[in-house]
């Protein structure tokens, strides 16, 4: 199991967040969780993409919430055990970035 | 064969094999699956299959991990390095991304060169990357690099595919800079150092220009900052370049040999308060020596740089004005007694040049060194660049025969660099030569020709040095002296003052040789010369 699922103290999302923010995470009110909408030039790109997440996600045993339509992808990622963010999110949101990045 | 796939299958039979599927697995899942399925007959079948359909990468990616050479790394290796293997398999972040990083560099390359060749270059740019570095991780030839990227210069598929996929691989950086952050190394490779184990040395810093905006900005508000405001300026400068270079301020870690620490910022301070220091000091010089006239004036603000005026310096800064030249050599030669004439005199020539041109480095910091072994007041290093720059823009400058400071130093510094091999071997023993030249032009004083001087000296008149000019000064103002002739008055000070400080045996009491000098026609009463 990749990352650890406790949940990110104040220091570690001092951190870590900013990063994500800088690339359009951003916290959603409410609950603990980052969310970011991707999109893509048609369907296809976007379900490429969401095919390499989903087995990454596989991969790494961390599942993200999402939505699709046509070609935009919702994304929003928190970690169930611990009811808020941790590594784990941390994680995947920087290999979605990559991929992302990749498919664009 | 197998028909054209459709879009989506092509997708996410690319996102399968990124996965870290292998050709083989796939094709064995394949087949149990059912043979009504695509055929697997052989990993090049898949890649002309994918091909077809489909983006250029799906087609990259079954080649990059259906051929069975070993490590991924192999393949990488061979494509962007003619020698060893550089990257490890352990550099790659998993087969998927060595093979997305195949395919990026397929479709660069098949893209104009001349755009990706820009879009490399704003990216060295951007991130402050010595070309140093890339010559070193791909094997090209340095030369050839610049022209590509700088001019177009024409370069073979092969080696394009060298660059491109340092390129694709240096933009692991930025995904560093993001998993550096927090997660503590998720990837193995630290951004500044790109190669551990071929060499353990990170490039050399170099100030952006975000950071330099910075630090002139409070250099004027504040010459002398304290630990405190140091501490605050590292972290403006950091936020700047992380900004410049698209990521989050807090990532700074990532900036790697180009981070900017207090120490730095130090540095930065001390050296232009040292510049400034030369250029008062040059001022003073200047005023203070043959009747400046309008020279100095015009030459002095025009040349003073916001913050970037050199300090006078010993003579080796005379020499400074060649560059590329064996500038460490004469320096060393330089080091001895540089006394006020020499400052001076080098103080008006780097006066000009500083004229807010970066600290600059090379050569001239061999000198800058030399210099502060006299403990004179050094230039610091970038007057040197200062005086390169200098040169180039202000040719026209020395109009003054009067203004020996002033002017000559325009004419120094156009000569300079225009002919350093000239000056190695007309010095021979004469440096008065350069000197010749300069005076004769202004001069035309009795000054008896310095015939070992050889061409460079036949359109010069004659130019009595008692001392013989040391070789070891070249001066820049030789041969392409020519045309600022008013400026032997001045070069004919500096070399004089040079000689001194050389391995000049005996002449150096040139004091006497001084006096000539002087009397000749400098009409500079520096009788700090003599001293």
């Amino acid at each position: 199991m990749a990352g650890k699922a406790h949940r990110l103290s104040a220091e570690e999302r001092d951190q870590l967040l900013p990063n994500l923010r800088a690339v359009g995470w951003n916290e959603v009110e409410g609950r603990d969780a980052v969310f970011k909408q991707f999109h893509f030039k048609d369907f296809n790109r976007a379900f490429g993409f969401m095919t390499r997440v989903a087995l990454q996600a596989e991969k790494l045993d961390h599942h993200p919430e999402w939505f699709n339509v046509y070609n935009k992808v919702h994304i929003t990622l928190s970690t169930h055990e611990c009811a808020g963010l941790s590594e784990r999110d941390i994680n995947l949101a920087h290999f979605i970035e990559q991929v992302a990045a990749s498919m664009t | 064969m197998v028909s054209k796939l459709s879009q989506l299958q092509t997708e996410l039979l690319a996102a399968l094999l990124e996965s870290g599927l292998s050709k083989e697995a796939l094709i064995q899942a394949l087949d149990e699956q059912g043979p009504y399925l695509l055929a697997g007959d052989g990993p090049l079948d898949k890649g002309e299959a994918c091909g077809g359909g489909g983006p250029g990468e799906l087609a990259e990616l079954p080649n990059g991990l259906g051929e069975a050479r070993g490590s991924e790394d192999e393949t990488d290796d061979d494509g962007e390095d003619f020698t060893p293997p550089i990257l490890k398999e352990l550099e790659n972040l998993s087969p998927e991304e060595a093979a997305h990083q195949k395919a990026v560099v397929e479709t660069l390359l098949q893209e104009d060169p001349w755009r990706v060749a820009k879009m490399v270059k704003s990216y060295l740019q951007q991130h402050n990357i010595p070309q140093r570095e890339v010559v070193d991780t791909t094997g090209l030839n340095q030369s050839h690099l610049s022209q590509h990227l700088n001019k177009g210069t024409p370069m073979k598929t092969q080696k394009r595919a060298a660059l491109y996929t340092w390129y694709v691989r240096k933009q692991r950086e930025v995904a560093q800079q993001f998993t550096h952050a927090g997660q503590g190394g998720l990837i193995e490779e630290p951004t500044g150092d790109e190669l551990p184990t071929k060499k353990g040395r990170r490039n050399r810093f170099k100030w952006g220009p975000a950071s330099q905006q910075i630090l002139f900005q409070a250099y004027e508000r504040q010459k002398n900052p304290s630990k405190e405001e140091r501490e605050t300026l590292v972290e403006e400068c950091n936020r700047a370049e992380c900004i410049q270079r698209g990521v989050s301020p807090s990532q700074a870690q990532g900036l790697g040999s180009n981070l900017v620490t207090e120490v730095r910022v130090y540095n930065w301070f001390a050296n232009r308060r040292k510049e400034e220091a030369f250029r008062h000091k040059l001022a003073m010089d200047t005023y203070s020596g043959p009747p400046p006239g309008p020279g100095p004036g015009p030459v002095l603000p025009a040349h003073s740089s916001p913050g970037l005026p050199p300090p006078a310096l010993s003579p080796s800064k005379v020499h400074g004005v060649r560059y590329g030249q064996p500038a460490a050599s004469e320096a060393a030669e330089v080091p001895s007694s540089s006394g006020g004439p020499l400052v001076t005199v080098s103080a008006a020539l780097h006066q000009v040049s500083p004229t807010g041109l970066e600290p600059s480095h090379s050569l001239l910091s061999t000198e800058a060194k030399l210099v502060s072994a006299t403990g004179g007041p050094l230039p610091p290093v970038s007057t040197l660049t200062a005086l390169h720059s200098l040169e180039q823009t202000s040719p026209g400058l020395n109009q003054q025969p009067q203004n020996l400071i002033m002017a000559s130093l325009p004419g120094v510094m156009t000569i300079g660099p225009g002919e350093p091999a000239s000056l190695g071997p007309t010095f021979t023993n004469t440096g008065a030569s350069t000197l010749v030249i300069g005076l004769a032009s202004t001069q035309a004083q009795s000054v008896p020709v310095i015939n070992s001087m050889g061409s460079s000296l036949t359109t010069l008149q004659p130019v009595q040095f008692s001392q013989p000019l040391h070789p070891s000064y070249q001066q820049p103002l030789m041969p392409p002296v020519q045309s600022h002739v008013a400026q032997s008055p001045f070069m004919a000070t500096m070399a004089q003052l040079q000689s001194p400080h050389g391995e000049r045996p005996a002449p150096h009491a040139g004091e006497g040789g001084d006096g000539t000098w002087l009397s000749m026609g400098l009409s500079v009463s520096r009788t700090s010369v003599s001293a």
